[in-house]
């Protein structure tokens, strides 16, 4: 996907002499292999700092809650679903936004990278079509980009953007072939007693830094639960009952909203599969609500409405 | 100064050996990361490149029991502090890295001054002896020599070991280190030893890339650099989640809290950060640091100005690179770092 | 011989029913299990996920949520909203391993006292099969 680097570019240079937008959201190339950082261009001078490749997982839809001014904002699949939460959740307004999609083949997860090497450090990676360079002290190493996906790139089934003003690449076609809930269902054939067990294992490095609650764009809150004294829900340790309530509220607030856009697993430092929390959700709203979060503007999230024949065969 | 070499072998037997008397800590593999644990439950895995978590937990855990307490009316002591036991028992940390040894001596300015001991650092500092491991390949994001540091900087080490292959060289750095070393297996390490040690630490040194510039931020005026424009551009892109200042070494900041079950209760300290809006959230509900590019900006002012002008100290900054390599949105300390040396109001 | 396991159970009923239900229970000398603790609601649209974690998390062995009939709601549809969180939040606990059988719902009128009896008589024989709670108890932190 390296080639779009050169199309957002212009486009973002010709909205903003053009002043059709204040300013321009995207990322620049990152100081280190294998990460990109958001970047806010207000001049079409300084549009050349824009990039893309394989590695901006960071779901951009996170920086508009509130923002005032006219925006253009370059949206992979899951951006857009996720700019759509926000225009649905009064975040923003659609006209303020010139949306910039962005067909996507599916961003790395680096620590998959890592793996692959074998603990040897990259110091530089180059991307080419569907595979990456990675070459680091005396080796040179060759990785298909296919390899080393995201988990949640894996499963996706909206890689094009769903709303956008402009396209910069042709529409991909869709993954139609897969299955989302392998893990869900895996889970859920366990005991009570090996499911608690899992989970305790998987949140057990936790160190509360709240890097999957903040890489959320669903997360806006101006106070967090987290953060509540008067009652104060948990505390504040690294109990693991608190850790627990953390992951399990955090995970609970993105019901029927979660595009599955991975930005909390991404940005776990240690390593934690946050996501085993929100994807059971996503598929319980999908099978009790036949919903799926961030497709369309009209409507509202399956949290706010209701029909009067929804299932509850689990009330007496 | 004594030296020795051991093997791989005669290094684990005098590990085991010493854990006799103290309770040895050591760099161990989990998932895919390495963190800093005992090795009498775990065995230690020495071809890390850095800990994931630096070892400042063994000094300052991320949650401390102070003061414990009673809230039972029938208790006659009831609502009496009562400090925890002091920490007696004495620990090796094997294989730590230079720069988070370092670290500890940065933070000690804090936590002991001449005003103030904080009991709790102090207890948990001085029964450390610090074994440390230099580093043969520091990775890309190592910046330790442009602040004051080297991977085999010797500064805040008792022992420093040197991976020369077969074996390992291991120098004592004070008394401390070397009544322990006198007692280690393994032989006097030789001239040609000496010197292949020599020469792997120039080998790592020169491989060591990454700069920061630091010169001039000591006569930076602070308000300039307070007021400059750039931490807007520097703050867009920040989550305001704590991975920096968890990970970071020389991040000393906790939150003290109470908590009661029943009719105990305790006093803890857990590791807090800037960057979130609890942290200076007041009383009265006001808030001094309530917007992001605040917060973003007191890190790096804390780090690179508030401190050098301090403590005359240099950086609170070891170059230790986990925060460069973890921050989920690439915000680069030696990128901020040259803006806020290169500012001219 | 040590007494037979007595599970508390925090029971969040609705004020315009389920709590009435209870109240006609009572007055009608219906007798119940005493395993319950009754926290009075303005309506099952207003429990929050959290006061279900709270319970577990303070050591209740079962959780019990009691609202209006569908339909019935006197804020018009609480119980609706009220039934999707439910669903969900359900869903997840028992994924995460809190085991089927301490979390229960049902809908009892302030008419249903006899149902009262039933509902609480079978999410205490529920609570009780599964014996005290053994995940999720919030204790003194360890720390370091």
């Amino acid at each position: 996907m390296v080639e779009y680097t050169k199309k957002i570019q212009e486009t973002a240079k010709r909205l903003l002499t053009e002043k059709k937008v204040d300013a321009v959201i995207g990322y620049r190339r990152g100081t280190l292999p294998m990460m990109n950082e958001p970047v806010l261009i207000k001049e079409a001078e300084k549009t050349d700092q824009l990039y893309w490749d394989s590695f901006c997982g960071v779901n951009l839809a996170n920086y508009l809650p509130k923002r005032k001014e006219k925006l253009a904002i370059v949206a992979k699949g899951c951006d857009s679903r996720n700019i759509i939460i926000d225009i649905q959740e009064g975040q923003i307004k659609r006209e303020q936004l010139y949306i910039i999609g962005a067909p996507c083949t599916g961003m790395v997860d680096r620590r998959k990278v890592w793996t692959r090497l074998g603990g040897k450090e990259p110091f530089a990676v180059e991307e080419s079509k569907d595979q990456i360079v990675a070459t680091g002290n005396a080796f040179k190493e060759t990785l298909a980009l296919a390899d080393l996906l995201q988990d949640n790139c894996l499963i996706c089934q909206h890689r094009n953007p769903v709303l956008y003003d402009e396209l910069i690449a042709e529409a991909l076609p869709e993954q139609k072939e897969v299955d989302p809930y392998e893990d869900v269902r895996a889970v859920e054939a366990m005991d009570a007693e090996a499911r608690w067990q899992y989970f305790e294992e998987l949140t057990r490095t936790c160190i509360r830094c709240y890097a999957c609650r903040n890489a959320c764009p669903l997360c806006y809150c101006p106070t967090c639960f987290v953060d509540e004294s008067k009652p104060q829900w948990l505390g504040k340790s690294l109990d693991p009952t608190d850790v627990r309530t953390f992951h399990f509220l955090r995970a609970f607030h993105c019901a029927g909203r979660c595009t599955d856009c991975g930005a909390c697993e991404r940005a776990c430092p240690v390593g934690i599969k946050v996501r085993q929390f929100t994807k059971k959700l996503n598929r319980d709203v999908l099978d009790l609500y036949q919903f799926e979060s961030g497709l369309v503007l009209e409507g509202r999230p399956p949290l706010d409405v209701y029909r009067p024949d929804d299932p509850e065969n689990f009330i007496k | 100064m004594i030296e020795k070499i051991l093997s791989k072998d005669e290094l684990s037997s005098w590990l085991k050996d010493l854990g006799k008397s103290f309770e040895v800590y050591g760099p161990v593999a989990q998932g895919d990361q390495h963190l800093f644990a005992p090795l009498s439950e775990y065995d230690p895995d020495f071809t890390f490149q850095n800990t994931r978590l630096s070892p400042k937990g063994l000094v300052q855990p991320a949650s401390e029991r102070m003061f414990h307490f009673s809230v039972d009316p029938e208790n006659p002591e009831a609502h009496i502090l009562k400090e925890e036991p002091p920490k007696t028992q004495s620990c090796i940390v094997a294989g730590i890295r230079p720069c988070d040894a370092r670290a500890y001596d940065l933070a000690r300015i804090n936590f002991i001054t001449s005003d103030y001991i904080d009991p709790f650092w102090k207890q948990g500092r001085d029964r450390l002896t610090l074994m440390g491991l230099g580093c043969n390949q520091p990775c890309s994001t190592c910046f330790c020599t442009s602040v004051g540091g080297g991977p085999f900087d010797t500064a805040g080490l008792d022992l420093l070991m040197t991976d020369v292959g077969e074996g390992y060289l291991i120098r004592s750095c004070n008394e401390k280190g070397e009544g322990l070393l006198q007692k280690a297996p393994g032989k006097t390490a030789t001239e040609k030893e000496q010197k292949q040690a020599d020469q792997i630490k120039r080998e790592a040194e020169a491989a060591i890339t990454a700069k920061i510039s630091t010169e001039n931020l000591k006569d930076q005026p602070l308000m300039d650099l307070f007021n400059a424009p750039f931490w807007d551009e520097v703050q867009f892109a920040c989550i305001n989640c704590g991975t920096c200042t968890f990970f970071c070494p020389t991040c000393w900041c906790f939150d003290i809290q109470d908590e009661v079950h029943g009719n105990e209760g305790i006093r803890m300290r857990n590791w807090d950060s800037c960057m979130f809006p609890l942290f200076t959230l007041h009383g009265t509900g006001h808030n001094p640091r309530a917007e992001k590019v605040q917060r973003v900006r007191q890190r790096f002012m804390h780090k690179m100005k508030y401190y050098v002008d301090k403590y005359g100290n240099g950086v609170a900054c070891v170059g230790c690179g986990r925060c460069v390599q973890f921050c989920p949105v690439n915000i680069d300390i030696r990128r901020v770092a040259q803006l806020m040396n290169d500012y001219k109001a | 011989m040590s007494d037979p396991f007595e599970p508390k159970i925090i029971a969040f009923l609705c004020n315009w029913c389920s709590y009435g239900g209870a109240d006609l229970a009572g007055v009608s000398r219906l007798q119940y299990p005493p395993n319950i603790r009754v926290v009075r609601i303005p309506c099952s649209g207003r429990l929050d996920p959290k006061f279900i974690l709270a319970s577990f998390r303070r050591g209740a062995d079962g959780v019990w949520v009691s609202g209006c009939h569908p339909g019935d709601c006197h804020y018009i549809a609480g119980n609706y909203y009220a039934r999707r969180k439910f669903a969900l939040l359900k869903g997840l606990l028992e994924h995460m391993g809190i085991e089927p059988g301490r979390l229960h719902f049902s809908w009892v009128s302030s008419a249903e006292a006899t149902k009262f009896q039933e509902v609480v008589t079978s999410v205490t024989t529920a609570v009780k099969a599964l014996g005290p709670a053994k995940h999720y108890i919030k204790q003194m932190p360890e720390g370091a």
